[in-house]
């Protein structure tokens, strides 16, 4: 087993863990791309949350590649792809009582979502 | 996993409360719990999204009537119990005898 000593932690954990991957994996999307979430209930790990599954909304930036959180979560692999930050419209997610003017944006990865 | 972490949405759960400063941990024992996590995660046998799912595990009920690092420390015996770095029974009978060693 590994040991870490007194010492070393500060610089162990400054350095932190890395889940950007140096791969050149190509992006599903490219920003201002309309998508819609998939509609998903796995019994494992994902970032995608309840509230945000099967809505649409728009790529509003590409972060590069990231680990997969719900594949690694899950002892199945990192699968590297690119996570975006994705907008949506507060309308879209709760409906014609939320403000007009307010957007969220929720980090997401290539295979939680399709093109709209 | 649908599990009751996912909370966004949901409604009654009170305001929440904004400390200014708010401070890194609000009792000693969070310190330790949160050191004790990061330190075990050095042996290598999981990784961090592993620690997020297992504290999504907790059964919903305990996990609304518990604190952040209380959430924290069900997640770490939980992966200590199923990568067989502990068991449920050596968890138990440590916690008994400080139980016995507080009275």
């Amino acid at each position: 087993m590994p040991v870490l000593r007194a010492a070393d932690v500060g610089k162990v954990l400054l350095k932190g863990g890395r889940a950007r991957v140096d791969e050149p994996v190509p992006p599903r999307f490219k920003a201002g791309d309309r998508v819609t979430t998939r509609n998903v209930n796995p019994l494992g790990h994902t970032r995608l949350p309840r509230y945000a599954r099967g809505r649409q909304g728009v790529i509003d930036r590409d972060h590069g590649v990231f680990i997969f959180p719900d594949t690694h979560a899950m002892g199945q692999g990192p699968k590297p792809q690119h996570c975006y930050a994705v907008r949506f419209a507060a309308r879209e997610l709760w409906g014609p009582e939320a403000s007009p003017r307010d957007w969220i944006y929720i980090d997401l990865w290539d295979d939680h979502l399709d093109p709209a | 996993m649908n599990g009751v972490h996912d909370m966004g949405g949901m409604h009654g759960l009170g305001p929440i409360v904004r400390e200014d400063p708010e401070p890194w941990f609000h009792e000693a024992w969070e310190r330790r719990a949160f050191a004790l996590t990061l330190a075990a995660g050095f042996l290598g046998k999981w990784n961090l999204d592993m620690s997020r799912y297992a504290r999504e595990q907790m059964p919903p009920a305990e996990y609304l009537a518990t604190s952040y690092y209380e959430h924290w420390l069900w997640g770490l015996e939980r992966l200590l119990v199923d990568k067989g770095l502990l068991t449920r029974e050596e968890i138990d009978a440590r916690l008994a005898g400080l139980r016995k060693a507080a009275r």
